[in-house]
């Protein structure tokens, strides 16, 4: 059945290659200025990772204005003011962000007060707020979970009050995307498979929730298969750049499916998890997947069912119920392989989840906000269930 | 052409529902557990309405532009009108820009569920009051 009503905004470039950091810059010319101002963090710098960039964007006419290293793990208003400041300082006419999700996050949202000036919370929390496009926004994603180089989303967190801010508007959408699976091969096992599995669950819950489309369906299912197809591969040698690459490509489509369909049960668990105990969110995801997919069986088993086959399920002579157990068992199978890999935890307890919190994890998840995408009315007595079963 | 000929109808349709909702529990009890307090602006006709969750019962103050509120929507009056026959999906609104969200929208997001039987309250609203003509059947 297809949706009453529904849009497709996808205005971001993506390009794909390997080397493509540092011959990228031709495709800066239709943006119209010549000087950036750079965001990333120390990790990224460390590993030499700017270097081609800086050279390749030297070559082409291109200045870097200015350099800014100090995004924490949880990209902070006080890092996007920074960043807006010394961006508009340096005399750059636009951003370009170098890192996983917090540095993305935050250069997104310092170019509401860089190119518009104002306050960060009092005139943009919220959403669509915008009239107007910013300044060029350019991300060099070096992990492959988030896809926040394809989103309009922001998430800021808010030292002051102890909360996260959220900055939805189609105009944080970045100008291009440059996907480069040298910019990846250094990440680490464990962050490769947790952020691999978030990007599975994007993928997963945009594919099942209430505003689904067929565009966001079909993102949704070509990420599926990749990450099937290589997130074992990418955990198990970080060298093996096809298989990076392919993880960049599903990580990117997951975002576009999620920005436009959103995600469910599985990140409100999530988000109600790390808030409270601190467990990064990708591992967090990635151990309640199979238990939030068990919450939505019922209603959403023909489309388990249809995603079985994408993940490598051989269904023939499957019923509906069979084929749609063995998604969920594929996924299950998928994090077993992981977990061998020493890369994740498959259960909340061995991801140093206290017991005593779970009916608190599951209070707050049935108060996120993510549950009103989810296909099955979220209830805290019903997911506690699932809650205790991935314990 | 908008739904509303003039601002005193429209104060009088929205300000009259929302203290109806105020005085149902069912809807009232966890819109007061939020402690939400939200600025609706609407345009065309022009009206401001506060809806002060934040004491023991809900007050709602039409006019009120001083209120340091949580949330802030704008839309216009005619997508209030239909949001609140169930017919608006409010994110697809957002990204539509058909309404504009300041403030924390995750909570905005949480409210939906426990307003869901306002949807069936509005229609049976307005033919009990006399706006029958406003009704969408």
């Amino acid at each position: 059945m297809l949706p009453e009503y529904y849009q497709f905004h996808h205005p971001t470039k993506v390009m794909y290659g390997e080397g493509l950091v540092g011959d990228f810059a031709h495709e800066l010319e239709e943006l119209g200025v010549k000087n950036y101002f750079l965001v990333s963090d120390h990790v990224v710098d460390g590993l030499g990772l700017i270097q081609p960039i800086r050279e390749g964007l030297a070559e082409a006419g291109f200045r870097i204005t200015g350099e800014f290293y100090d995004v924490p793990q949880d990209a902070s208003v006080e890092a996007v003011e920074s960043i807006s400041r010394q961006a508009k300082d340096s005399g750059a006419e636009g951003l370009i962000a170098v890192g996983g999700g917090s540095v993305i996050d935050a250069a997104k949202a310092a170019n509401f007060i860089f190119s518009e000036g104002g306050d960060l919370i009092a005139d943009y929390s919220g959403a669509a707020t915008l009239v107007r496009p910013l300044k060029p926004f350019i991300v060099i994603p070096t992990t492959a979970g988030t896809g926040s180089e394809n989103t309009l989303v922001a998430v800021i967190y808010d030292v002051a009050n102890k909360t996260k801010l959220l900055f939805s508007d189609k105009f944080l959408l970045p100008d291009l995307a440059v996907l480069d699976p040298l910019m990846t091969r250094s990440l680490p096992p464990g962050l490769t498979a947790s952020t691999g599995m978030d990007a599975l669950t994007h993928a997963v819950e945009s594919y099942v929730g209430v505003d689904a489309s067929p565009h966001s369906e079909a993102l949704a299912v070509a990420a599926i298969k990749n990450i099937f197809q290589y997130l074992v591969r990418a955990t198990k040698n970080g060298d093996d750049l096809e298989a990076r690459g392919g993880m960049l490509i599903a990580a990117n489509m997951a975002g576009s499916a999620f920005s436009h369909s959103m995600v469910g049960c599985v990140h409100a668990m999530g988000h109600a998890v790390g808030g409270l105990t601190r467990v990064p969110h990708g591992v967090a995801n990635a151990i309640l997947l199979p238990h939030g997919m068990e919450y939505n069986f019922e209603v959403s088993k023909e489309k388990y069912a249809a995603l079985a086959p994408v993940m490598g399920v051989d269904t023939t002579g499957m019923s509906v119920d069979e084929a749609a157990r063995a998604a969920i068992a594929a996924v299950r199978d998928l994090l077993r392989q992981l977990n061998a890999l020493d890369a994740i935890p498959v259960r909340l307890k061995d991801a140093g989840v206290p017991h005593e919190s779970l009916p608190a994890i599951a209070e707050a998840a049935a108060e996120d906000g993510t549950i009103v995408y989810n296909p099955r009315e979220v209830e805290a007595e019903e997911i506690l269930i699932h809650v205790r079963n991935a314990y | 052409m908008a739904v509303f000929k003039n601002h005193e109808v429209f104060k009088e349709v929205i300000v009259g529902f929302f203290n109806l909702l105020g005085d149902t529990p069912q809807v009232a009890d966890r819109l007061l557990a939020s402690k939400m307090v939200i600025r609706f602006i609407y345009s065309d006709p022009d009206l401001a309405v506060v809806v002060d969750c934040s004491g023991d019962k809900m007050d709602v103050r039409p006019d009120d532009m001083d209120t340091k509120v949580i949330v802030e929507m704008s839309m216009k009056a005619d997508i209030a009108h239909k949001f609140w026959f169930g017919k608006v999906n409010l994110t697809m609104a957002l990204t539509r820009r058909q309404m504009v969200a300041k403030g924390p929208v995750p909570k905005i997001l949480k409210l939906l569920p426990a307003i869901k039987p306002s949807y069936a309250m509005y229609p049976k609203y307005l033919d009990d009051n006399g706006y029958a003509q406003y009704n969408i059947h």
